[in-house]
């Protein structure tokens, strides 16, 4: 009997310690360190590289494969190791992982993240061969991050939905109630459409950003998980209306579907058409550092610039690699400008205008 | 011996008290071993840790982290969350218990196989027949309003499976299995003079079912509903799918938003808190409730005739097995004709990331088949304690090796990303934290399993091989261990079934490079790929069919 109560009062405590210890998790090591790292490395140089790279994509699997493998045909002694899922959830892991780095290489589809991340001393200094070419804001400070190409935001339409005379000029045309059930977009954990919104935060205000994202949700506007459902439905003839990154609108038109494609906002008084890069960054502590930086510098080659261009119709960052013939030139355009550290700056901001709107 | 196993329920989908109030009280309290306890300890340890964790997580969340969420979030998520549970439990129940009703207790033609239709869904993961049953309906895009407009020269409207109602279906259609199971064995069990003695006292038929039939089949259908209920609190795959908003989807939601985890963790404590919540509310419902029966004179009820209603009857059981089974496995075995005809699909299927199929295959098979093995291994010292030493701690003990049931797979994932990372570093983005996340969420089913083959067994075989000499592990090792082995191979079916089917903790924790198959189907069905998908989902089915039907063979009523 007395061994028995013993043995309670034991497991009790057991039970009491193992709760509380690992509830005061050792402090993230140090956040927001000044890179003292002022001359940074460039070029890794034709050493064999070779090991495990540990990729962590917020560009979905199907457009960051063909990459993957024009890689490893250049370097066959890598095992790329793909992790893909939404920037901030990528993001959220890194953050995480900070004392622990399980990641080699991160990429984004658009520059908040890499930037909000590169202040808080996520990423190392990297120079990737070809970075002296590429214009200066697509390049971060202390050169934590490097873009990678620069895709549009428009409006693709199903021709055989909506008459020309009829489509809309401007994104705030998707809340007339004429477009009522028929627009789709990508919901709020797409990290394309959350940059659009850090966009017209700051292109707009807080105010009016919030009226636009109201009128869609009045406008029942369907929300999807990600773009390919929602040009995939647009092509479909689901919805007369969706609002994605221009490269969705070629993907569907190349299936062989009915669709057309809106620069939205050109007019003089107008926002202009809004633009967002993609981004590489290499981690800090990166377990393969080699292989990581021999991934940068082929991202950053005329032979990696040229598959983004090619079989996916983005904009190459690095001059001198040509668009996919059907794309047009950005410079046709008149384009928003927006400050990317000030909008990385605001991303709590932002996160707390879609949880305010409940937005899907 | 053969009359109590038709008395059993349906050993895999294990009642909550039944085991509590079989115990023998009498079993010896004496010999109490302090390793034994140890062991228990450790396991209960072990499985706890994750909860208190991602509670004392949320307890320590900001105040404003709190504010925020309540003033915007929780309320709405509860009432989601809520109506959801409500309206599938309800719909488990109604069509789980009319079919027993139909297999069991009626003439209809072809009951036997209807049992295997019937029961056969639960190898389908619900946000897999989600995903057929989105790109057959979907509203305007779907095959079936694509089709009827190629018939009908003219669009129809067809109802949309998203939101609430689309989501209430298609989970009740992948859910009813449990309440099916359970009642169907209550319904076989049940005494025929219960309802004699209730139509000779006057009853109508109509009245004897509902006043007599159904109170006595309340405790399975309380357990199936119970199953139901916390199954539909974890689901995140179809709710996300189907876009309707509930905790555990609304957490991955937190994940894909702010840099701040805390959010997160306050949603993971209120979807806990209501998980147990739901627990202790039936726990409470059934304790009052006793039901006896006389075993000695048990007769099965003659099955009732359905008359002119046997036509209707058959068509209503054909259309659940339809959209339930038929449809699903169908379209994938269809779309996977598809992928294999289609060169470009089947380079993509064949050859993903750095790895290809069989090696996602192989994940899924290894991964669900180790946490099988240690959940069965572990659960066993918890069940010697609290079967062979009943006290106050054992039996809290094996108690609180239930918890795995009322935590989510997603908080499990969160709380081991949180907790793995500072703790055992090195564990870290290896699969083997996903095996830990199977084996945490699937303990219960594995430690009622090996406790209801233990109290099965009677104790004085061991002691017989005691007074001949064993020592107590011999006895254990030789006597013992052998003939519960059935009943924990069982418990372990059930866990590597559910393994398998597993989505969002594997989701949070396998590492870069790592895929299951049913991340796979996921990933792909999430990106729109849907024809890419099938083979894998495929492969998921018919690899649950298995060690399902190895667990339906132990039923009575499928032998």
């Amino acid at each position: 009997m007395f061994q028995n109560r013993v043995t309670a009062v034991l497991f009790m405590l057991i039970l009491l310690l193992a709760a509380c210890t690992p509830a005061v998790p050792p402090a993230p090591a140090t956040v927001n360190t000044p890179s003292t790292n002022t001359a940074p490395v460039t070029g890794a140089g034709d050493a064999a590289v070779s090991g495990d790279l540990v990729i962590y994509s917020g560009r979905s699997e199907p457009l960051i494969q063909p990459v993957l493998d024009a890689f490893k045909v250049k370097y066959p002694d890598v095992v790329v190791l793909l992790k893909a899922g939404s920037n901030s959830e990528l993001a959220n892991a890194l953050i995480e992982e900070q004392a622990n780095p399980q990641a080699d290489l991160f990429i984004t589809t658009e520059l908040f993240t890499v930037q909000s991340l590169g202040q808080s001393g996520i990423f190392q200094s990297y120079r990737p061969a070809g970075v002296d070419q590429i214009p200066s804001e697509f390049v971060g400070q202390d050169n934590t991050w490097v873009g990678l190409t620069r895709r549009a935001r428009v409006i693709m339409y199903n021709t055989e939905l909506v008459a020309p005379e009829d489509l809309p000029t401007s994104i705030f045309d998707l809340t007339d109630p004429k477009w009522q059930g028929k627009i789709a977009a990508a919901g709020s954990t797409n990290g394309s459409m959350q940059a659009q919104i850090a966009a017209m935060r700051q292109l707009l205000g807080e105010e009016e950003t919030e009226a636009w994202l109201q009128g869609l949700l009045d406008n029942k506007v369907t929300f999807f998980g990600g773009h390919t459902d929602v040009r995939k439905a647009v092509g479909a003839g689901e919805f007369s209306l969706g609002l994605v990154n221009h490269y969705y609108y070629h993907l569907q038109q190349a299936e062989g579907s009915k669709v057309g494609i809106i620069y939205p906002d050109q007019g003089e008084d107008q926002i202009g058409l809004i633009t967002n890069a993609t981004a590489a960054a290499v981690v800090k502590g990166a377990p393969n550092e080699a292989a990581a930086q021999a991934f940068m510098d082929f991202l950053l080659s005329s032979d990696g610039q040229k598959l983004f261009a090619e079989l996916n119709y983005e904009y190459p960052l690095l001059p001198g690699v040509a668009l996919h013939e059907k794309v047009q030139p950005l410079d046709r355009f008149r384009l928003a400008e927006v400050d990317v550290v000030q909008a990385a700056l605001e991303t709590d901001a932002t996160f707390d205008l879609i949880e305010k709107l409940g937005l899907p | 011996m053969k009359r109590s196993d038709a008395l059993m329920p349906p050993a895999f989908l294990i009642r909550l008290n039944r085991v509590w109030l079989a115990r023998r009280r009498s079993s010896t309290r004496s010999a109490f071993p302090i390793s034994l306890a140890g062991l228990a300890g450790m396991v209960a340890l072990f499985v706890a840790i994750p909860t208190v964790y991602i509670f004392l997580r949320a307890a320590g969340a900001d105040a404003d982290d709190w504010q925020r969420l309540l003033q915007a979030r929780i309320w709405k998520l509860l009432g989601n969350t809520l109506l959801l549970v409500g309206a599938v439990t309800g719909g488990a129940l109604v069509t789980g218990a009319s079919m027993a009703w139909l297999t069991e207790r009626s003439d209809l033609p072809g009951r036997k196989i209807f049992r295997w239709l019937f029961a056969l869904p639960l190898a389908i993961p619900a946000y897999i027949g989600g995903i057929v049953h989105l790109a057959l309906l979907r509203p305007r895009g779907g095959l079936l309003p694509q089709l009827l407009e190629n018939l009908l020269g003219h669009p129809v409207a067809t109802p949309s499976p998203l939101g609430f109602w689309g989501a209430a279906f298609i989970l009740t259609l992948f859910t009813f299995p449990y309440v099916y199971l359970l009642s169907g064995a209550a319904f076989r069990s049940l005494h025929a003079s219960l309802e004699e003695a209730a139509r000779m006292l006057g009853y109508r038929p109509w009245q004897a079912l509902l006043f007599v039939t159904l109170p006595a089949l309340r405790p399975g259908l309380m357990a199936g509903a119970l199953l139901v209920a916390l199954d539909i609190l974890a689901e995140y795959g179809t709710v996300a799918l189907l876009r309707y908003e509930t905790f555990s989807s609304a957490i991955f939601v937190q994940l894909s938003g702010r840099y701040d985890r805390s959010a997160a963790a306050v949603l993971s404590g209120v979807l806990v808190g209501l998980a147990v919540f739901i627990l202790w509310a039936e726990l409470r419902m059934q304790g009052q409730a006793r039901f006896t029966q006389m075993e000695s004179s048990w007769r099965p009820a003659p099955p009732a005739p359905l008359g002119k209603w046997r036509i209707p009857a058959l068509l209503l059981a054909l259309g659940v097995v339809f959209t339930s089974l038929l449809v699903p496995v169908g379209v994938l075995f269809a779309w996977s004709v598809q992928a294999f005809l289609n060169p470009e699909t089947l380079q993509a299927v064949f050859h993903t990331g750095s790895q290809g199929f069989s090696s996602f295959a192989w994940n899924s098979l290894w991964t669900s088949s180790l946490a099988a093995l240690a959940a069965m291994t572990l659960s066993l010292p918890v069940a010697l304690f609290s079967v062979r030493h009943t006290s106050r701690l054992s039996r809290f003990i094996a108690r609180f090796c239930q918890v795995g049931y009322a935590i989510p797979g997603v908080v499990i994932g969160l709380s081991l990303v949180l907790l793995v990372n500072r703790a055992l570093p090195f564990l870290y983005a290896t699969p083997f934290v996903v095996v830990i996340a199977y084996v945490l969420r699937h303990m219960p089913q594995a430690v009622r399993a090996s406790e209801s083959a233990l109290s099965q067994l009677s104790v004085t075989l061991e002691e017989a091989a005691r007074t001949s000499g064993r020592t107590a592990l011999q006895a254990f090792g030789q006597v013992t261990l052998p003939l519960i082995l059935p009943g924990l191979l069982a418990g372990g079916a059930l866990v590597f079934l559910t393994s398998l089917k597993e989505l969002p903790a594997t989701l949070l924790l396998r590492p870069a490079g790592f895929d299951t198959l049913a991340v796979r189907v996921w990933v792909w069905a999430s990106d729109g790929f849907y024809v890419q998908a099938a083979p894998a989902a495929l492969v998921l089915v018919l690899a649950s069919a298995l060690p399902l039907s190895f667990l339906l063979r132990r039923e009575q009523i499928f032998k």
